[in-house]
């Protein structure tokens, strides 16, 4: 009796575990190699000729750049710029900023969002429509962005999106190009370009890490102001919170890369990632 | 003599009861009873995501209160007397199963087979039983004997519209046969999609089985082998505060899942298989002696997946999405630019359920985007599992001395090995991702040993599936012995009964976590390898008795004292991260008494009573990120103290012989009566700090402490009709700690929330002391977060027709019917402050303020359930 009830229920348990499959499938992967899900696909690329370059833009708009205080202007004119990424928040270092350049120059672009870093990655190629942004100097760094309390200030990520297009990589003829640092260098001209330091040393060499919340160094705006020895107005700026804030700044000479910016008439070099210094 | 020696083989299988043991016939009550218990636990969970949920169920054939409060308050996740579902001890053929590490019993692995665990037998805290010392919060013990099965053949179907949509069950039972033999098998699937599903962007997929087998071997023994599962899969909901629901027009506003390539997709789904076998001797010794024996084993598998994250929060609700996080109404003092970005913000929202769920596409697309730079995924869906298996002996020992009194001794032993480790379940298209811990990078260098989850495999690349950040076992083990003697004299039912329990546990961690480097000085067994072991003895008593004044009148009391050592799932600082107990681990202690009333005539029943429970040494744990330290912190509670008071009354007036009325109601406290001491561990430093947690007069959550309950039942020609008002008030939020640490406080004392009064020149919130520096707090400095009552009106509709000279039952069942979707199940605070604290110690107050914004859950709107069975 008991075995022949048995046979009589085991089916249907069997029948059931198999009809009732997995819901949560596995998922496939998405292609967006045609439509980001960031930016807005619809800006169309302008040809070459109707493309401004950011040494264009930078001169266009120098007054308000380089004036003895901070300046900016509205763009009202449809100008399109093309570029690539050259610097992001991967290291936490550019905080709600990039950087981007082209064949002839770089800018810093105000954006307000942390997390900026995974869909802006260094070396993606983007488009910005200029109509509507704003163009204005910090301390002399030019920076594009948005009106914020009369000075220029970063963008919504809503316009930020509706003003850029993330482009596949073979759709624009642009790189990004490491410039060997020279101090005596044209200030606004390489301002938002990648630099390398050759052989430099960094004061608290040996000693000290980058950016410590102890004391040991003064912090300005939650940065260190680190010292290159030997030279009298450059200094390697670096967030107590970026991600490497605590790499020890090694003993000798070291080659460093990074984001060149001005503030007003000293340089600062921002690395991006803690790979941006190289010991030798 | 064939007869005769049936009758004895069934009296044999009987279990041997007192009181309030009968077994239960199908009634529409029980059905109600069986299908409330699954529904509205399982898709909502609390505070805690480890935990599969946190429910009493109890019942009883004896007090009216009790034996309804069950299924009539289900829809607001009602707890019983507020007490922690730890304290509520479930057996089955008289072993106890509750899971040793954390005390619970998960109501859902036994969910589906309705007509399996229909057979309970029910004590109340305060009623002596047939298994065990009754626990504070009840207990119940299944009856999985195949021969107590009802016979025949019955097929259930039913629609539901509630976290799954449909259900079907078979049931098999043949009775014990005149060969000794008995068989029972159900088999049950209830099923939901995400179009189908009553809440947005869940899923519910389960299969149920059950069997049981039993031999009667001759007419002193008797096996039985019941074994059951229900693997499920099902997607959660989440709770979210005010302002979402009301930017998505819908209280039940779900904001885990979205939309990947349009198709919607769930972000957390629980997964949980837990086969379990049960095998039973029952052994009559004499006429007056029975000797009753079971062993349970059980291997749970439960997973929860959850997306998580290096950077930003991707959840919709993150509280930097929000309107108010720009502009704070409450304050009606914006800039036109904080308004207008207000304004923007709700505008996007509203305009499309895109914009208010995960868009996994971006994600998606971030992760493709750093392959291209060899960066590590920053967002992924990782699992969570908690796996345990477990062992357990039960045996108890029933001699009926003499007619009126009887002795019982029972042993339970219980083994469980919990093992709590995370996978990787999708890279979300990323390619690579390794085994550091991010969040101390901020604090320590990329190569320091500290950023390693695993220092013995220090920067493993983790591939879908391979375990990630934390893995541990911990195990627990108990024995304990208890003994109980009844007896009946003059008018009363008198018991007395005791337990006393030795237990040990200890961890044994899988990882070397990098705080516990052993080359900078930690002990080599700190994180990795076993830990020393704990160990307690507990016990307690309870004496009770029942007067019988004469014309249906009693009066029934019980008192009752224990020490109950603490669970593996408390007892350790952090377990994700090393081997260290909590300090000052103790024994918790209860003390409780009841004191009732019953009343029992031809028209009138009525159950009146008043309980008190004073516990004290109790140790809580959770874990949470915490602002004021920017880290998440693993928090440990100890010398937690509460009482739990409160009077319950159940009245049944038979109008007339087709028509009843039904009053229910209880009024209850139940809340911490000092402050606590509360460790917490910071995940990013691996250093403890410890002080006061202002959380005196914090009352249990999720639950409403007030509620009443008027009923019309009425029942004709084989119709019956129930229409059933229900009023809930006074349902508390979880508390959240942090916001309530002295040091949080003192913060919030000197910040700006604390601005005297331009006028009065007082403070809302309170004073430091200045010559002693102590604390001067007003109730505003910790009120607790409540959510809104309300009135629900339930109706229910029956009958039972005749197929084929067969019963066919219809039953419909509508809960809520006018709708009312404002009333507050539970929720919890966020545990984060109103302020941000900077490096230097200094606040700034933040626009958004969490004090304003719990998460909330809400009761569904107006739901039902169509219910046929038939059977042949």
């Amino acid at each position: 009796m008991k075995i022949k009830n048995i046979y009589k229920v085991l089916p249907l348990v069997a029948t059931a575990m198999f009809a009732t499959s997995c819901m949560d499938k596995d998922w496939e992967t998405p292609d967006f190699t045609e439509n980001p899900p960031y930016g807005n696909n619809d800006i169309i690329q302008y040809d070459a000729d109707n493309v401004i370059t950011i040494k264009e833009l930078k001169t266009k708009y120098s007054n308000v750049i380089n004036g003895s205080s901070d300046g900016l202007s509205e763009i009202t004119e449809d100008l399109q710029l093309q570029a690539i990424v050259n610097g992001n928040d991967e290291g936490g270092n550019l905080y709600k900023q990039i950087s981007i350049e082209d064949n002839t120059g770089g800018l810093i672009v105000g954006i307000n969002g942390s997390n900026l870093f995974p869909y802006l990655p260094v070396g993606q190629k983007i488009i910005i429509n200029l109509k509507g942004l704003y163009i204005g100097g910090y301390r002399k760094q030019a920076q594009l962005g948005a009106l914020y309390n009369g000075a220029i200030g970063r963008l919504d990520t809503d316009i930020w999106e509706k003003h850029v297009r993330l482009l596949k990589n073979d759709k624009l003829e642009v790189k990004v190009d490491t410039i060997a640092f020279d101090e005596k260098a044209d200030m606004g001209e390489l301002s938002g370009r990648i630099v390398k330091l050759s052989g430099v040393t960094v004061s608290g060499e040996g000693t000290q890490v980058l950016a410590p919340e102890d004391g040991s160094v003064t912090l300005t705006s939650n940065c260190a102001n680190r010292k290159i020895n030997g030279k009298s107005n450059l200094v390697l700026r670096t967030s107590s919170y970026s991600k490497f804030a605590n790499r020890a700044i090694p003993q000798g000479t070291v080659d460093i890369y990074g984001v060149c910016t001005r503030y007003n008439n000293t340089w600062q070099i921002l690395m991006r990632t803690e790979s941006d210094l190289k010991e030798k | 003599m064939n007869k005769l020696k049936l009758a004895a083989l069934l009296s044999l299988t009987t279990t041997l009861s007192y009181a309030q043991n009968t077994v239960q016939t199908e009634t529409e009550k029980d059905m109600k009873q069986d299908n409330a218990a699954f529904t509205f636990t399982e898709s909502q969970l609390g505070e805690d995501d480890d935990m599969t949920q946190n429910v009493i169920m109890v019942n009883s054939n004896t007090n009216l209160y009790a034996s309804n409060v069950g299924y009539l308050w289900s829809p607001v996740r009602f707890k019983f007397r507020a007490y922690a579902s730890h304290y509520n001890d479930i057996y089955m053929n008289g072993v106890q199963v509750n899971n040793l590490e954390n005390g619970q019993f998960n109501y859902s692995t036994v969910g589906g087979m309705n007509d399996a665990t229909r057979n309970q037998d029910a004590a109340l805290p305060f009623e002596s039983n047939s298994f065990g010392m009754s626990s504070l919060g009840g207990s119940s013990n299944y009856e999985f004997r195949a021969s107590k099965f009802a016979t025949g053949n019955k097929v259930t179907l039913s629609a539901v519209n509630r976290n799954y949509s449909a259900r079907a069950m078979y049931t098999f039972g043949t009775g014990l046969k005149s060969n000794g033999w008995a068989f029972f098998g159900t088999v049950g699937y209830r099923w939901a999609n995400m179009a189908t599903a009553a809440s947005q962007g869940t899923f519910y997929n389960s299969l149920s089985y059950f069997m049981a087998v039993q031999k009667v071997i001759n007419e002193r023994h008797s096996l039985n082998l019941a074994t059951w599962g229900n693997p499920t899969e099902r997607a959660q909901q989440g709770a979210s505060t005010d302002e979402a629901y009301w930017l998505a027009n819908n209280r039940q506003y779900n904001p885990y899942w979205g939309y990947q390539n349009g198709q919607k997709r769930a972000s957390r789904v629980v997964n949980n298989y837990e086969p379990s076998a049960l095998l039973t001797w029952d052994f009559k010794i004499n006429d007056d002696m029975k000797l009753t024996t079971s062993a349970f084993a059980k291997y749970a598998m439960y997973s929860a997946t959850r997306l998580n994250y290096n950077g930003q929060n991707p959840a919709p609700d993150y509280w930097k999405n929000f309107p108010s996080y720009n502009y704070d109404v409450w304050k009606n003092s914006g800039t036109d630019d904080e308004i207008e970005a207000w304004t923007k913000s709700r505008d996007y929202w509203m305009a499309s359920d895109r914009n208010r769920q995960i868009n996994f596409d971006k994600l998606y697309f971030s992760n493709q985007q750093l392959n291209t730079t060899g960066h590590d995924a920053v967002y992924w869906i990782e699992a969570k599992h908690n796996d345990h298996l477990a062992t357990n002996l039960g045996s108890t020992f029933d001699w009926n001395i003499n007619k009126a009194g009887k002795l019982q001794l029972g042993l339970q032993l219980a083994s469980n090995k919990g093992m709590h480790y995370s996978t990787m379940e999708d890279l979300l298209g990323g390619n690579i991702f390794h085994n550091v811990n991010t969040y101390a990078q901020s604090d320590y260098a990329s190569t320091a040993s500290e950023i390693q989850y695993d220092l013995n495999n220090p920067n493993a690349e983790v591939k879908v599936g391979d375990k990630m950040r934390y893995d541990y076992d911990l195990v627990s083990q108990n024995a304990k012995l208890w003994g109980a003697w009844v007896k009946d004299k003059g008018n009363s039912h008198n018991y007395i009964t005791a337990k006393i329990g030795g237990s040990q546990m200890w961890r044994n961690g899988h990882m070397l976590n990098g705080f516990y480097d052993p080359a900078k000085g930690w002990a080599a067994n700190a994180s990795y390898g076993k830990s020393g072991t704990a160990r307690f003895l507990d016990g307690g008593f309870k004496a009770g008795s029942t007067l019988n004044l004469g014309k249906g009148n009693a009066i029934t009391m019980g008192v009752g004292y224990e020490a109950r050592a603490p669970k593996a799932s408390t007892a350790f600082e952090s377990p994700e991260m090393n081997n260290n107990f909590v300090s000052s681990l103790r024994n918790e202690k209860i003390a409780s008494a009841e004191l009732g009333y019953a009343l029992n005539s031809s028209w009138l029943r009525v159950n009146l009573t008043g309980y008190f429970t004073h516990s004290y040494d109790g140790t809580e744990w959770q874990n949470f990120y915490f602002d004021d330290v920017n880290s998440f912190t693993y928090v440990s509670m100890t010398g937690v103290e509460k009482n739990y008071y409160g009077a319950e009354l159940g009245v049944k007036f038979k109008v007339s012989s087709s028509f009843d009325i039904n009053l229910t109601g209880t009024m209850a406290d139940a809340k911490y009566v000092s402050n606590t001491n509360v460790n917490y561990m910071l995940s990013t430093k691996g250093t403890v700090n410890t002080e006061l947690c202002y959380n005196k007069g914090m009352r249990e959550s999720s639950t409403p402490l007030s509620a009443a309950s008027i009923g019309l039942s009425y029942r004709i020609h084989g119709w019956y009709l129930d229409l059933t008002g229900n009023y809930y008030d006074r349902i508390y939020l979880s508390y959240s700690p942090c916001t309530r640490y002295d040091s949080a406080l003192r913060s919030r004392l000197n910040g700006d929330e604390n601005t005297p009064d331009p006028i009065t020149h007082m403070r809302p919130l309170g004073d430091i002391d200045n010559e002693t520096g102590e604390l001067i707090l007003k109730k505003a400095a910790t009120k607790q977060a409540k959510g809104k009552g309300g009135f629900m009106l339930d109706f229910s509709i029956g009958h039972q027709f005749k197929i084929a000279h067969r019963p066919l039952s219809v039953n419909l069942m509508l809960t809520n019917i006018l709708n009312n979707t404002g009333i507050c199940t539970g929720g919890y605070e966020q545990s984060r402050s109103d302020y941000s604290t900077s490096t230097d110690g200094s606040t700034s107050e933040r626009t958004y303020k969490f004090s304003n914004n719990p998460k909330k859950f809400y009761a569904q709107g107006i739901n039902g359930m169509l219910n046929l069975n038939y059977r042949f």
